[in-house]
């Protein structure tokens, strides 16, 4: 048993009510934060595919396997969405 | 919906606030890290003020407690950091109190905080899964043992593993100079807080101590990296598994189409009889059947999705 049924008063719905509208609006500031670190994020992500090629990527625990030049992927067109 | 993708977020960033939520007693503040708006099941940084004071209650939902400073005194027994509760709902705890204040993580799994004053349990609590236990003290670091598994030098403490679901709840650690060059995504939603130390994402950048994140499933994360060390809890709602790659601009439906494929390669007697079953409500002997209680959300082959009946009526003969 997770959770009992029960009746929420008036009161908890207020107070879900609040919260809800506060996430909300630390969700967008989250988002507004990722997209200003873009540019970082772009030469962290060069930097991981040239890692992968040299020292290798992780596959179990400590086996790493290096990626073939071939196989390192191309960035597409749409936009790159870190948060969801 | 479920809860947001909450990710990056410090709560050092933002102060404590009275909790006022009825039942309640004074003397409680919290910091809201994540929320589901449907069910109203959430984790918060919560602090016990100096002299707090709760009498013997209940939960209606089952929630869990990390103690990060200070110290509680439940019954005639103090817990102090890393101290930890699994209460399930309707557990009837001890009086609670906290003469000179802590500060923890309270994790409600399955919907809104509630306190209901009782020195008994609910006829419908399942005493046997109460567990406490100070995670510091009386238990040691062992490897992760998924596979495939994180890279060496990420060990783990598993303090609760629920059987039906196989969500669990788990301190973790990074040694320094800890790293792991691939992207992961799992097919369950995790949360994780900094109880201390700063680590690396090249998604999100730093997670300094007070960070926290909840991420639902398919999202990528990583390459990991931590230069001196953090100690963290974390917790998933089902189970975990390492879907590991390369690729960083995958997106959510890219990456639950390839676990859906790989579910076809890995079990594909299941996979068919899960696609070909019109009304699929698979039963597991083990636990309560759905439909007794038409509370168990299930899936119809037509695509509708995670929906519940009605409990049905018998007819009179």
């Amino acid at each position: 048993m997770k959770s009992i049924p029960h009746q929420r008063s008036r009161e908890v719905e207020a107070w879900l009510k609040r919260e809800i509208a506060e996430q909300k609006s630390r969700y967008r500031k989250i988002v507004a934060e990722q997209d200003a670190l873009a540019p970082k994020r772009d030469k962290w992500v060069a930097e991981f595919l040239q890692r992968i090629q040299t020292r290798g990527t992780h596959v179990h625990f400590n086996i790493m396997r290096k990626v073939r030049p071939e196989e390192v992927p191309v960035q597409p067109k749409r936009k790159f969405r870190v948060v969801f | 919906m479920a809860r947001p993708h909450i990710e990056p977020f410090v709560d050092r960033d933002v102060q404590f606030r009275k909790f006022t939520m009825p039942g309640f007693p004074k003397g409680m503040q919290y910091k809201m890290l994540s929320l589901d708006p449907d069910n109203g099941s959430c984790t918060m940084t919560v602090m016990f003020e100096p002299g707090y004071k709760q009498p013997p209650g209940m939960s209606y939902s089952e929630y869990e407690l990390f103690i990060m400073t200070g110290s509680i005194t439940v019954g005639d027994k103090v817990h102090g950091p890393g101290s930890y509760f699994m209460v399930p709902a309707g557990i009837a705890i001890g009086a609670l109190s906290s003469p000179r204040g802590a500060t923890g993580l309270l994790f409600y799994n399955y919907g809104e905080p509630s306190f209901v004053e009782s020195d008994s349990d609910h006829p419908r609590a399942e005493r046997n899964k109460f567990a406490v236990v100070n995670s510091y003290d009386d238990m040691q670091w062992t490897s992760t043992n998924f596979f495939p598994a994180t890279a060496p030098g990420c060990l783990v403490k598993v303090l609760h593993f629920d059987e039906r679901t196989q969500a669990f709840t788990f301190l973790y650690c990074m040694t320094p100079n800890f790293w792991q060059d691939n992207i992961s995504y799992h097919d369950c939603a995790e949360e994780a807080y900094h109880i201390w130390g700063t680590s690396w994402m090249m998604q999100f950048g730093d997670l300094p101590t007070g960070g926290y994140f909840y991420r639902p499933p398919y999202i990528n994360h990583g390459a990991f990296g931590c230069k001196l060390g953090t100690l963290a809890i974390g917790r998933t709602d089902s189970r975990l598994y390492n879907h590991f790659h390369f690729n960083p601009w995958t997106n959510i439906e890219e990456n639950r189409e390839r676990a859906a494929s790989r579910i076809q390669h890995w079990m594909p007697d299941l996979y068919k009889w899960i696609n070909t079953h019109g009304h699929n409500h698979p039963v597991d002997f083990d636990f309560d059947h759905g439909h007794a209680h038409g509370d168990m959300a299930h899936h119809h082959g037509d695509g509708a999705v995670e929906h519940s009946h009605k409990k049905k009526r018998r007819r009179r003969k």
